[in-house]
């Protein structure tokens, strides 16, 4: 199992990519902070977002039941998995029961955390993962490495490259105009011919026993009302108790996302149509254990925005991959470890406690302080020499660049002397003696670091 | 089984009952107008928008707009552009070719430029998504200002397919480049009367 550092190592190897990737997220969260400026309220909101998630979480099982009881009124039948395995098998049994051999997805992160492809195409069906980003890395045999933007890793020449085999198109020098259209006939002819439509699920509601999926590119849409059947999978704690609650979650997902007001497409389904069928299944698959866990319950919480990513100097630098988890970056640095603690024991410590993440997640977890507290867990149970070769490498690599030295007023021999302790041990203004952490409202990275520098 | 042991594992493991905040809509109340806050967010997710003092001058306007749509739907009695009708037996794949869906809007969302469309404007759950371009027909008098008051006002409607619509379809799949046109309608052009 290689750590972190490793792999991020092998994404530094392409320093002109890793400026473009780094420049490229750092965009996207400047346009986060924009539309969040827009909204008045907006931390209000953050609060409101945040109190409605703790309230699910105490009361998860009653509003599961409730929206069991109203989505199979409707006519929606709900199925239960208490695992990855469970999950597949109930997705392959409803394919076999309409002898579906075509399945057209739309982005869902728990499919992908059910590794739901291979067992499909292991058993003759043909997924097609129809968002564009999730479409371009299923062609390179990749996953997605981010939970919004699933091909920000790739350039355009890279995906010019990857059309030409796959699709048949003529070179264009990565023409993303050109790309999309033909990408969009592609999908058409998909969509056309599928069987059963597969798609995540944003939020589900308790009180109507309705579920929202919201996209951009209109995919999900494209797939579910030209099949006969609709296939959502959903975490448990996708749930939110009533339907007015999709105010605050839907003013929060965009803007943190991408900087839009909303997605283009927020779907709302209550029955199927006529002649058609739904079908829900319930995932726990490790979500209820993360529940028992007091420290690191308000993980569930996450809306999937992608923000903590985007603002994330460790993410940014070292790419999605080298977290070798299906949520990278902070968030999935938290989840990860209480999934297989062994096996991704190094990314607590991908991280440099800045607490950015916290100050951009729209409901409010208090991420770096759950990546604190896995890394005094990891070290207690973890031999020392490994912890600290990981935080060195980690540190050597993604701050160890002359023009980074620069930004953050620090020198490597600083970092390799005081970098260990920091890491494992500091809370969080251990940058400093005895100082109170700055306070950054929506904290900008470098700007923190140049404040640091500035008093010493 | 499923079902019964995530439900143990839930009350086993969840903390005791935290209570469920009210949303206050008072925070989020500002003066703007309406209008122009709309067309400007319409705007900015790609949308067109143009306000017509006469239903009268409907057609014309979608007829200079789109000079090559063929075939048609039209939701709309002040519109005679219609040429495709839709009906029980159609069959969601048969719009595969449709070129321009004319629809009613219920109301628009001015902080994001959002319409609120339900299958009861469109019989056929795939059309405003397989069109290649889309017009929504929306009276300036039904706009609120956010989500919240959006909320209150479906809130007693019939419950089966609907959605905000915000701009057409896009992407930024490929290196963060905006591409307008993804898998579902190619433009949407508001006329707000
Ligand atoms: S943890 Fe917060 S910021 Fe990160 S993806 Fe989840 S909701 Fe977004």
């Amino acid at each position: 199992m290689m750590s972190h550092s490793k792999l991020a190592e092998i994404f530094n190897k392409d320093e002109a990519k890793v400026n473009w990737h780094d420049k490229a997220l750092w965009y996207v969260r400047e346009k986060r902070d924009t539309a969040a400026h827009h909204v008045k309220g907006w931390e209000y909101l953050r609060d409101l977002a945040s109190g409605i998630k703790a309230n699910v979480l105490s009361n998860l099982d009653n509003y599961l039941v409730e929206f069991e009881k109203n989505a199979q009124s409707n006519g929606i039948e709900v199925h239960w998995a208490s695992n990855a395995e469970e999950h597949n098998k109930i997705v392959y049994k409803i394919l076999t029961q309409n002898n579906a051999t075509k399945v057209v997805k739309s982005k869902s992160m728990l499919t992908e955390e059910c590794h739901l492809n291979p067992y499909l195409e292991s058993k003759g069906i043909e997924v097609i993962d129809t968002d564009l980003g999730e479409r371009i890395v299923q062609l390179a045999k990749e996953p997605p490495s981010h939970i919004v933007l699933p091909a920000i890793h790739k350039t355009k020449e890279e995906i010019d490259v990857l059309f030409q085999e796959h699709l048949g198109t003529k070179p264009s020098n990565g023409d993303p105009q050109y790309l999309t259209n033909e990408a969009r006939k592609h999908l058409r002819d998909k969509f056309l011919n599928a069987d059963v439509a597969l798609t995540g699920v944003n939020f589900a509601i308790a009180e109507t026993g309705g579920f929202v999926v919201c996209t951009n590119e209109g995919n999900a849409d494209m797939g579910v009302h030209l099949s006969k059947v609709h296939i959502a999978c959903m975490g448990i704690e996708k749930i939110i108790p009533r339907e007015e609650h999709l105010g605050v979650f839907l003013r929060l997902l965009a803007r943190s996302a991408t900087g839009q007001p909303i997605t283009t497409y927020s779907s709302h389904f209550n029955k199927p149509a006529p002649g058609n069928a739904i079908h829900i299944v319930i995932v726990d698959n490790g979500r209820t254990e993360q529940l028992s866990r007091e420290d690191f319950r308000s993980s569930l919480s996450c809306i999937r925005c992608g923000a903590c990513m985007n603002t994330c100097p460790i993410y940014r630098r070292s790419g999605g991959f080298s977290y070798n988890a299906t949520i990278p970056g902070p968030i999935g640095s938290i989840l990860s470890p209480g999934m297989d603690m062994k096996k991704h024991s190094s990314l607590p410590f991908a991280s440099t406690l800045c607490g950015s993440c916290s100050n951009v997640c729209p409901v409010k977890i208090n991420i770096h302080e759950q990546l604190y507290k896995w890394r005094q867990i990891i070290t207690k149970e973890q031999k020392q020499p490994l912890i600290k070769k990981t935080i060195l490498k980690i540190t050597g690599m993604v701050l160890g660049r002359p023009k980074l030295y620069a930004v953050l007023g620090i020198s490597v021999r600083w970092m390799l002397k005081y970098a260990p302790r920091f890491m494992v041990y500091s809370k969080l203004n251990a940058w400093g003696k005895s100082r109170e952490f700055p306070k950054v409202e929506n904290g900008n990275f470098d700007q923190w670091y140049k404040n640091r520098k500035n008093n010493g | 089984m499923g079902k019964s042991s995530i439900l143990k594992s839930i009350k086993e493991n969840k903390p005791t009952l935290i209570s469920l905040p009210e949303i206050d809509v008072n925070s989020f109340e500002e003066t703007i107008n309406l209008v122009e806050t709309f067309k400007k967010n319409v705007e900015s997710v790609g949308g067109n928008i143009k306000e017509l003092g006469q239903i009268q001058d409907l057609d014309l306007e979608i007829k200079n707009r789109y000079p090559n749509a063929k075939r048609i739907f039209s939701q709309i009695s002040e519109s005679v552009l219609g040429n495709v009708q839709i009906s029980e037996q159609t069959k969601p794949k048969d719009l595969e070719n449709l070129d321009l869906a004319i629809l009613k809007g219920v109301f628009g969302v001015a902080e994001n430029g959002a319409i609120w469309i339900s299958d009861e404007q469109f019989s056929i759950r795939i059309l405003p998504f397989i069109t290649n371009d889309l017009v929504l027909i929306l009276q300036k008098k039904d706009l609120c200002q956010h989500m919240h008051h959006a909320y209150k006002m479906i809130a007693n409607r019939t419950r089966t397919f609907g959605l905000f619509i915000s701009g057409p379809s896009k992407t930024a799949d490929i290196e963060q480049c905006l591409v307008i046109g993804a898998q579902g309608a190619m433009s949407l052009t508001i006329f707000l009367i």
